[in-house]
């Protein structure tokens, strides 16, 4: 649906990114980038990746490749974290029935 | 907004070198970023504070300013100024700083009007504010997000088990949510924009509400599946009958068979706790009998008892 994608290059002037940045990261395939006629758009469920590999490249300077191999690891970690608390309720309801 | 010691910030020596300097930032501003640590909310605040130090000390100028007028810095132009026409006048007349190399007495300041000491909500030093509008970054001057919140929500079992509103105060904002039903112990959600306001322009921070669900007294909960144990007399137990036995939406009769041995389950499909974000699904109530053997016998019973056992 139209609205639930961004214009890039109005994404890019408000938040001081530079195209070229955006570039590589569909280069890399990290986004995806959608093209209608001559607009480039990126859609919103991708914003708040988008947003990160931003901060990061930005703030820390990491390269691309960098980028993708943080935002996996902390995709491990947040499925962790998820199993660590399944666990801790489910270790809670065995000492409960003791 | 109190004296900021940058140097100890980044935990370098006041005499370091800008290799040094730019050495100590990159290191913790990786150590601290908050998207390499999501689960610290101190990380946020940290990792400004690094960035102001790096700002300051990483621009000689800047850094000029800060070692010599220490806590008011900020004001160094103002100072420079006043100095001077101190000095045109020939002086006299009130002594109104004292530039000892350690910054200002704090009283002479008062002739300036208004104090240095007003902080800021942002958490940065006044100076910082002024110079950068918050936290810089060093490629690109956009703005900053806003300090993300961090809630903790206690619900009851049974109040986790159903949809409902409730209202939150964040930092004196009242902030209304609706917590959908099934929400598990510890679990975490994210409301976008509820956070402080963004620096800079920059977007507002996010709420993270974290739940907590005491245990239950008559049920545990495992998963979608709540575990009950019934009391069940003897005497249906042997004989079977019909018990009565609690689930979240009131009591349910069941039938017992004969001969129903303790610690037999029974499982009531759809009985148990909603399903998180999957309306009309509910998990399973499994129920584990407890044979009740009676006490306080009269004579005649344990008589009875004993022809059983007999028989």
């Amino acid at each position: 649906m139209q609205s639930d994608l961004i214009i890039i290059s109005e994404y890019c002037d408000k938040s001081h990114i530079e195209p070229s940045f955006i570039s590589l990261l569909e280069d890399d395939g990290l986004i995806e980038v959608t093209r209608i006629e001559d607009e480039q758009y990126i859609p919103m469920s991708q914003l708040s990746d988008l947003e990160q590999y931003a901060r990061l490249y930005y703030d820390l300077s990491i390269n691309i490749a960098g980028l993708d191999a943080i935002h996996h690891l902390l995709k491990r970690m947040k499925h962790l974290q998820h199993e660590i608390r399944l666990l801790q309720n489910e270790l809670r309801f065995y000492r409960d029935i003791e | 907004m109190a004296y900021i010691d940058y140097y100890k910030i980044l935990g370098v020596d006041k005499n370091a070198t800008q290799d040094e300097i730019k050495k100590a930032f990159r290191k913790l501003a990786r150590k601290y970023h908050p998207d390499l640590n999501p689960n610290d909310p101190t990380a946020k605040d940290k990792f400004q504070e690094i960035n102001e130090a790096n700002e300051v000390l990483s621009d000689p100028e800047k850094r000029k300013k800060y070692d010599e007028y220490g806590e008011h810095w900020k004001h160094a132009d103002e100072f420079e100024a006043q100095k001077r026409a101190y000095q045109q006048t020939g002086g006299g007349g009130t002594h109104w700083y004292s530039a000892s190399g350690n910054g200002f007495d704090e009283g002479d300041f008062s002739q300036f009007g208004g104090g240095f000491h007003s902080g800021n909500a942002s958490g940065f030093s006044d100076f910082f504010e002024e110079l950068f509008g918050g936290a810089g970054r060093r490629s690109r001057s956009t703005g900053f997000k806003g300090q993300d919140y961090n809630a903790e929500l206690q619900l009851s079992l049974r109040e986790a088990a159903e949809t409902h509103k409730q209202i939150l105060n964040v930092n004196g904002k009242n902030v209304r949510i609706t917590v959908p039903a099934g929400v598990a112990n510890g679990q975490v959600i994210k409301l976008k924009g509820y956070g402080a306001p963004g620096i800079n322009g920059g977007p507002a921070g996010d709420l993270y509400i974290t739940f907590v669900i005491p245990d239950d007294s008559t049920f545990k909960r495992k998963g979608d599946d709540l575990y009950v144990t019934a009391p069940l007399n003897l005497y249906t137990a042997v004989l079977g009958g019909e018990e009565t036995v609690d689930t979240l939406n009131g009591k349910v009769k069941l039938k017992v068979k004969p001969s129903t041995q303790n610690g037999t389950k029974v499982r009531l499909k759809g009985k148990g706790f909603p399903v998180y974000k999957k309306e009309g699904q509910f998990g399973d109530l499994i129920i584990t009998y407890s044979v009740q053997i009676p006490t306080g016998l009269t004579e005649k019973q344990k008589e009875l008892f004993r022809e059983l056992q007999n028989s």
